[in-house]
């Protein structure tokens, strides 16, 4: 009671800090009804006042040319799919749309992966200006992996009180995307804008509209994404992405088992404790079903059928708690018992971090079309790679996803007066990746599938987009824009490249003494003799002396010598399993990127030929094995290749000025529309004809 | 997390870094300056602990 008495008198929304792992800030249940209710009043009465101070203050007009822009974003959608199906008259809407404005195939980013391109896309600037080059940058202090897009601190002070540590600080959680979103630039035009889940918004940009953020919003356990597995069969070995086998205990009867869920670290308590709820499970073996019964609910569950979402609440100390949302599945129900739990999501209602600007959004959202998904990567693709789900599953998951992000969409759309919107829909990136095997002829991963179910699964989704976007196009107006774009494409992805292996065969990387390189995190290398490393997905860094810790490479006399051998080496690269061309080119990054951030990308990027991608092992570090193998996971498609082999799309209902549109150009189009100078840093041009628009 | 402070800074060094923000490729001064800054810091602060760094990164699907 004194820590929920002393949360309360804390100032600054009476946040308190669980967890240095997760890094959340929890609000006690009746603080968040407190604060949120006391800032809905201070909101409505202070609106008028805001309104006319951000008029004095806003002294930049603009003079809009249009009412409204809309974005809507299908991560991943690929040109060459979208064109046939388009030529087949299977995306009438598309067709449509191309028809009245135009359709372009849209040049991505170099690397051509999700965080990068929408990072271009909202900035308009090369990734040497906004600083996002993978899913994961490195420390060069300890040469581990590290998200690039977001910083998610711990706290060091805290108030004793017996067991009891008060946390005295709120965890310092950072974007590390830089430049400025064009969001931000029409905000300070006195420009709404409406942002809902364009990925690397975590935590939210601060501007005058409303964001809920995406990539890289953790879970509740503070990673990216673990589902639990609750099951009777005895088995340890790890899961290899993003996975946690629990034990499912018999109680007492042969039907009723038991076991515990362990959720965020609890830093109330020294070594930070996990705050667990227990989970009972009332298996009935005959009709395949089950009831489980955990924080107070009880779920029917029939095996193979995912639950709706569930609510659990871990309490941390009396009077605060950590709020999540879950599905379960039971997965088996005969001779093993087993339940599959999905990524514990951080529940819109309370969000347990900055999910959304302004904070509210996401529980509004919540209020106006039940819960949803806030996790980044939503679709749990590595419960499918690990088969502890399926292929159903998995489908059900990425639409009930999309449905949610389509009620946001409407939502948004139906109140927007006049600005800009932009949602990305994430499905079709994640059903590209995880279907791919059955659109490949002799895909490694679907050796032995017969007539699979899902073999159309692509092709639905891509149904279900132009669907999307015909809703859209008939809710707008002449004054609207509308754009419908990707930032990738997609490919095959049938045989990984492990580049550690291939640079310790060349001799660039060395292991330890005694090492076998069969350990992860490149925990084998012996830096000191070792002048390159691949980290992350897409290139090879030199181990440069004062960069790295542990550096050899000197900076001036040898970096560029090396680059180029590496690069000459790498350029045209064979598969001697099957003749084919694993890279097409190594590009030197310091030749593609310009601006401030350029010296934290890989030195090469890699350029992988159609079929072939960075190896499971490889992004794990581990050095050991062949360097060219079989990829035979669900995750059979990729577009970690060279960007040139996998644009995505860009449709419009104007004329396109350009033939060859880069995913730069939408920000200084955006703005130009709404009548405001692109910003200098800003590499992209605007691709629409303004004079033509017909303004207001 | 959007807490910002106000820092007494030479008016002149401030001029000189308008100048050269844009020409860098830095969308505002105070880019400039807090990519100055967190330069710096990275030099100074430590690098974490490793178990945590390994834990966030799972579920980013490429680790294990």
């Amino acid at each position: 009671m004194v820590a929920a008495a002393m949360t309360a008198l804390l100032p600054a929304t009476a946040e308190a800090y669980i967890g240095p792992g997760a890094g959340f800030a929890v609000l006690g249940s009746f603080a968040v009804l407190f604060v949120t209710m006391l800032l809905a009043g201070v909101s409505i009465l202070a609106w008028p006042f805001r309104t006319l101070w951000r008029m004095v203050r806003r002294r930049r007009k603009a003079k809009p040319l249009v009412k409204r822009v809309v974005f809507l974003g299908f991560d991943g959608q690929d040109a060459r799919i979208t064109e046939r199906m388009m030529a087949e008259g299977k995306l009438p809407n598309l067709s449509r749309l191309a028809e009245r404005g135009g359709y372009r195939r849209l040049r991505t980013t170099f690397p051509s992966i999700t965080p990068v391109a929408w990072s271009s896309f909202s900035t308009g600037t090369n990734p040497g200006r906004h600083n996002i080059f993978d899913f994961l940058d490195r420390d060069p202090r300890t040469y581990l992996p590290r998200l690039s897009s977001a910083h998610i601190g711990s706290v060091d002070r805290f108030l004793k009180l017996g067991k009891l540590r008060i946390p005295l600080a709120k965890p310092d959680i950072r974007l590390l995307r830089k430049s400025k979103p064009w969001w931000t630039i029409l905000g300070e035009h006195n420009i709404w804008s409406t942002v809902i889940r364009v990925p690397i918004t975590f935590p939210p940009d601060r501007f005058y509209g409303a964001q809920l953020g995406a990539m890289c919003i953790p879970d509740l356990l503070g990673t990216q994404g673990t589902f639990l597995y609750f099951t009777t069969r005895n088995e340890s070995a790890d899961f290899q992405e993003g996975g946690v086998r629990v034990a499912l205990e018999p109680n007492g009867a042969d039907n009723r088992l038991e076991a515990t869920v362990e959720g965020p670290e609890n830093a109330f308590f020294e070594g930070n404790p996990p705050m667990r709820l227990p989970l009972v499970l009332e298996v009935d073996r005959d009709a395949a079903s089950a009831r489980v019964s955990v924080d107070g609910s009880t779920i029917e569950l029939a095996r193979g059928q995912l639950s709706d979402w569930v609510r659990l609440d871990f309490k941390a100390v009396p009077g605060m708690k950590v709020s999540g949302l879950t599905r379960l599945m039971l997965t088996e129900a005969g001779e093993h018992v087993s339940l599959y739990m999905s990524p514990i999501n951080i529940e819109p209602g309370k969000p347990a971090m900055p999910i959304s600007h302004p904070s509210y959004y996401s529980a509004y959202l919540e209020k106006k079309i039940g819960p949803f998904a806030t996790l980044g990567l939503a679709e749990d693709t590595w419960a499918l790679n690990e088969k502890v789900t399926d292929d159903g599953t998995f489908w059900a998951q990425t639409q009930d996803v999309d449905a949610e992000r389509e009620q946001m969409l409407d939502l948004a759309l139906d109140r927007l007066r006049s600005g800009a919107l932009v949602t990305v829909f994430d499905a079709t990136d994640r059903v590209n990746h995880m279907y791919w095997r059955y659109i490949d002829d002799g895909h490694p991963a679907a050796r032995g599938v017969v007539e699979p179910e899902y073999a159309d699964a692509i092709e639905r989704q891509y149904r279900r987009n132009d669907a999307i976007v015909g809703r859209v196009m008939d809710k707008l107006g002449d004054d609207d824009v509308l754009f419908v774009l990707s930032d990738h494409g997609c490919t095959s992805f049938r045989r990984g490249v492990n580049l550690n292996a291939w640079l310790l065969e060349q001799g660039y990387l060395a292991l330890r003494d005694g090492a076998d390189g069969t350990e992860s995190w490149l925990q084998s290398v012996d830096w000191s003799k070792t002048r390159a490393y691949a980290v992350g997905l897409v290139g090879i860094f030199l181990n440069i002396r004062g960069r790295e810790a542990q550096g050899i490479v000197e900076p001036d006399a040898e970096v560029a010598a090396l680059k180029a051998e590496i690069a000459d080496k790498l350029r045209g690269l064979v598969d001697p399993e099957t003749g084919d061309v694993a890279i097409n080119e190594a590009f030197d990054t310091d030749v593609l990127y310009r601006g401030p951030y350029k010296g934290n990308a890989p030195d090469l990027l890699m350029g992988y030929n159609h079929g072939y991608r960075i190896s499971w092992d490889c992004a794990s570090g581990v050095v050991a094995g062949p360097v060219f193998s079989d990829n035979v996971k669900a995750w059979s498609g990729d577009h970690i290749v060279d960007p040139r082999l996998v644009p995505g799309i860009l449709l419009s209902n104007r004329a396109i000025t350009s033939d060859d549109p880069h995913i730069v150009d939408l920000a200084p189009t955006v703005l130009t529309l709404f009548g405001v100078e692109p910003a200098p840093h800003m590499d992209g041009q605007p691709l629409l004809d303004t004079t033509r628009l017909g303004g207001r | 997390m959007f807490k910002t402070t106000k820092v007494k800074l030479d008016s002149s060094l401030v001029e000189r870094v308008r100048k050269f923000a844009e020409i860098a490729g830095y969308s505002s001064p105070e880019e400039f300056i807090t990519h100055a800054l967190e330069k710096e810091l990275a030099l100074l602060e430590d690098a974490g602990d490793e178990e945590e760094i390994k834990k966030r990164l799972q579920g980013l699907g490429y680790m294990s």
